[in-house]
């Protein structure tokens, strides 16, 4: 099994060997780097071109880590024992029937190989980094009401990605292939625009690069990533702008730039106008 | 190979016998055909951090590559600016070997040759004198150099170099007798919590249930509570004066670090000696803050002071006991730990001195132990603090 890519993704040659270097080791691979760098969008590319199923979590703060390997539905139950399951085709007595499970708990018992993606882990508190570790490490977890081992049938694709709000664990990093996707140089952009607008021109592309990562050089607060370059060209094709325009006249400039200081930095109104 | 692996290790890349494993794992399965994919295995196995990137790609350069040495001979103006030699002349100067009138004098060549001598020396005991240097050399260190004409240690009190090199972690623990490994002492730091009930009611206490519903005749009641969170509040006292902390300013550095890394709720005060009345929010200690500002913080917080707990019983015992001049406290020192043990039940004192120098050291020591917990600066006595701080904290965290 062998990932090379899909005609909808930009693949750096160097992440595709990352990808596949992780998979025939059977390690999470751990994915850091500016947002809008494709962190996420790799693990859905991975499970197109390798037709795989996904499984994917998103990682809240909240998380404690078990409920992405199952619920125990307690209530569900007391309900039923009490006022019955009636056509539910649920048994109380049986327990397996109040159990969910959470997208590693599905990509562990599923027959098939699957890519579980673990978005923006970095968002968890470090407890719950240190309760998957064990999980992820051993492809096992234990339902502690009945004390039963889920074992993975086949050891899913991880691939899990941090915006490093917060240091992970060292331990965390260790169990992880860790690798950080620098933002695309020009070069690679003229790939990745071009496989999701092909017709492009190439003057327009030029200049729109152009304009686009001498905004990046300027220190707005949020940078323009990828995806706000795409929604921008995007939005000037759709006007059917010839032109991106220079300077303060760059067209659409809300789709770049998103925070009002930036904005208004853009627009070049000094500090002690803004409110 | 190992050679390669050695030499990762001494860039101060962090590798452990796992990753080598697993290399080998990884070659076995010819998972590195050719040089290409050999870097990308190798970093995605041996590098875990971004800050590592530089320092691996330039062994690897230097491995496989044969691009000169990854270490090559420092400039004096880098040594001059670097942690090895500044480290060293911090300790001549601490151990009296150098006096601030030498420095004034010598210039940098002097001194230069000094630090390579000393190194000399050392190199039969510990044969990592060579490493120093070349380790120093490679990295880039943190700060720009000298200033002016004179060296930077020179001038600046040791508590400023103890603030400014703060944040500073690229080097390996350079001295040997240094009790704590930063490593153990975050594991150890992230035990510390503070359960709390917190957020919405979203728990369903399983037992509670039962045994209302059992009560209702069988009509379920359903239970919910808030959820135990994580939420520490921590506040670190910090004795950042005096003569008598200077020599343990890199444990408490070390510490200090760890414990700004580990927590995000932390709040950091100054005090010099003993507390009265006051803490201050800058190290210089300029800023006073209000003792009902630091009070109010509420029996929930975690209090830590960081300090040697040795002055003159007099400091301790007296009214106006301040060394301080300008402190016209009355209400002697004491007094004030107590009322601030009242406010922070939750409690404990760090002493750098190793705990069975306190009988030797001052008598102020054991007072101020039988205020505060106390436990030593190594990773032992944090383990044990932590804990007691954990096992008091649960009583208050409830309420």
């Amino acid at each position: 099994m062998k990932f090379e890519g899909t005609e909808r993704y930009y693949l750096n040659p160097e992440l595709k060997g990352i990808v596949n270097i992780a998979m025939a080791m059977e390690k999470p691979l751990l994915l850091t780097g500016e947002a809008g760098t494709g962190k996420t969008q790799l693990a859905f590319e991975i499970a197109r071109a390798l037709d795989l199923r996904m499984e994917e979590a998103r990682c809240k703060s909240t998380f404690k880590g078990e409920e992405l390997c199952y619920v125990y539905d307690t209530v569900l139950r007391l309900n039923d024992s009490r006022f019955g399951s009636g056509e539910t085709g649920r048994n109380v007595n049986d327990i397996w029937d109040y159990l969910r499970f959470g997208p590693i708990g599905r990509a562990f018992l599923a027959e098939d190989r699957r890519v579980l993606l673990l978005d923006e882990i970095d968002k968890t508190d470090s407890d719950t980094q240190d309760n998957l570790l064990d999980v992820l490490e051993d492809g096992a977890f234990i339902i502690r009401e009945i004390n039963h081992k889920v074992a993975a049938n086949r050891r899913p694709v991880i691939v899990i990605t941090s915006n490093a709000k917060r240091e992970l664990s060292d331990p965390f990093l260790r169990r992880c292939f860790c690798h950080y996707i620098p933002f695309p140089s020009y070069e690679e952009m003229v790939k990745i625009v071009k496989l999701h607008y092909p017709d492009i021109h190439e003057g327009f592309l030029e200049a729109s690069l152009t304009s686009f990562y001498r905004l990046r050089e300027q220190d707005f607060e949020k940078p323009p990533a990828t995806a706000e370059l795409l929604d921008w060209i995007g939005a000037m094709r759709a006007d059917g702008l010839q032109a991106p325009g220079a300077g303060k006249e760059t067209t659409h400039i809300g789709t770049l730039l998103k925070r009002t200081q930036d904005l208004l930095k853009f627009k070049g109104v000094r500090k002690a106008m803004r409110f | 190979m190992i050679g390669f692996v050695y030499q990762l290790r001494e860039a101060g890349i962090p590798v452990s016998v796992q990753y080598i494993l697993e290399f080998y794992r990884a070659l076995q399965q010819g998972l590195a055909p050719d040089l290409d994919r050999l870097f990308l295995l190798s970093r995605l196995v041996f590098v875990k951090r971004v800050e590592h990137y530089d320092a691996f790609e330039q062994v690897f350069a230097s491995f496989f590559l044969g691009k000169g040495p990854a270490s090559p001979m420092p400039h004096w103006e880098d040594l001059v600016a670097g942690k090895p030699f500044q480290e060293w002349l911090q300790r001549q100067v601490e151990q009296g070997l150098l006096t601030p009138d030498d420095l004034r004098q010598f210039d940098t060549e002097e001194l230069l040759s000094r630090f390579w001598e000393t190194l000399l020396a050392q190199e039969g005991e510990h044969h990592g004198g060579n490493r120093w240097i070349g380790t120093g050399g490679r990295s880039p260190f943190g700060h720009g150099g000298r200033a002016g004409g004179g060296i930077r240690v020179h001038g600046r009190g040791l508590h400023g170099t103890a603030q400014k090199v703060i944040g500073e972690r690229r080097f390996v623990n350079y001295s040997e007798q240094s009790t704590l490994a930063t490593e153990n002492l975050r594991q150890v730091l992230a035990s510390m919590k503070s359960l709390r009930p917190a957020g919405p009611e979203t728990e369903l206490d399983v037992d509670e249930t039962i045994a209302r519903t059992a009560k209702n005749g069988g009509e379920i009641e359903l239970i919910f509570r808030r959820e135990l969170r994580n939420k520490l509040k921590l506040i670190v006292l910090l004795d950042n004066g005096g003569y008598s902390m200077t020599p343990h300013i890199p444990l408490v550095k070390t510490v200090f670090n760890k414990i700004r890394d580990s927590f995000q709720d932390v709040r950091y005060y100054y005090f010099h000696n003993c507390i009265y009345g006051r803490v201050y929010k800058d190290p210089p200690r300029r800023e006073p803050l209000k003792w009902e500002t630091l009070a109010s913080h509420g029996p929930k917080t975690r209090l830590v002071i960081i300090g040697d707990a040795n002055m003159a019983p007099i400091e301790l015992m007296a009214s106006y006991g301040s060394i301080d001049m300008a402190n016209m406290e009355r209400r002697p020192a004491r007094d004030w730990l107590l009322e601030l043990k009242q406010a922070f039940p939750v409690s404990v004192w760090l002493n750098p001195l190793v705990q069975k120098q306190w009988k030797y050291e001052s008598p102020t020591i054991d007072q101020i132990g039988r205020i505060f917990h106390m436990e030593d600066l190594t990773l032992a006595g944090i383990k044990q603090a932590v804990e007691y701080l954990n096992l008091q904290g649960k009583t208050h965290d409830r309420q």
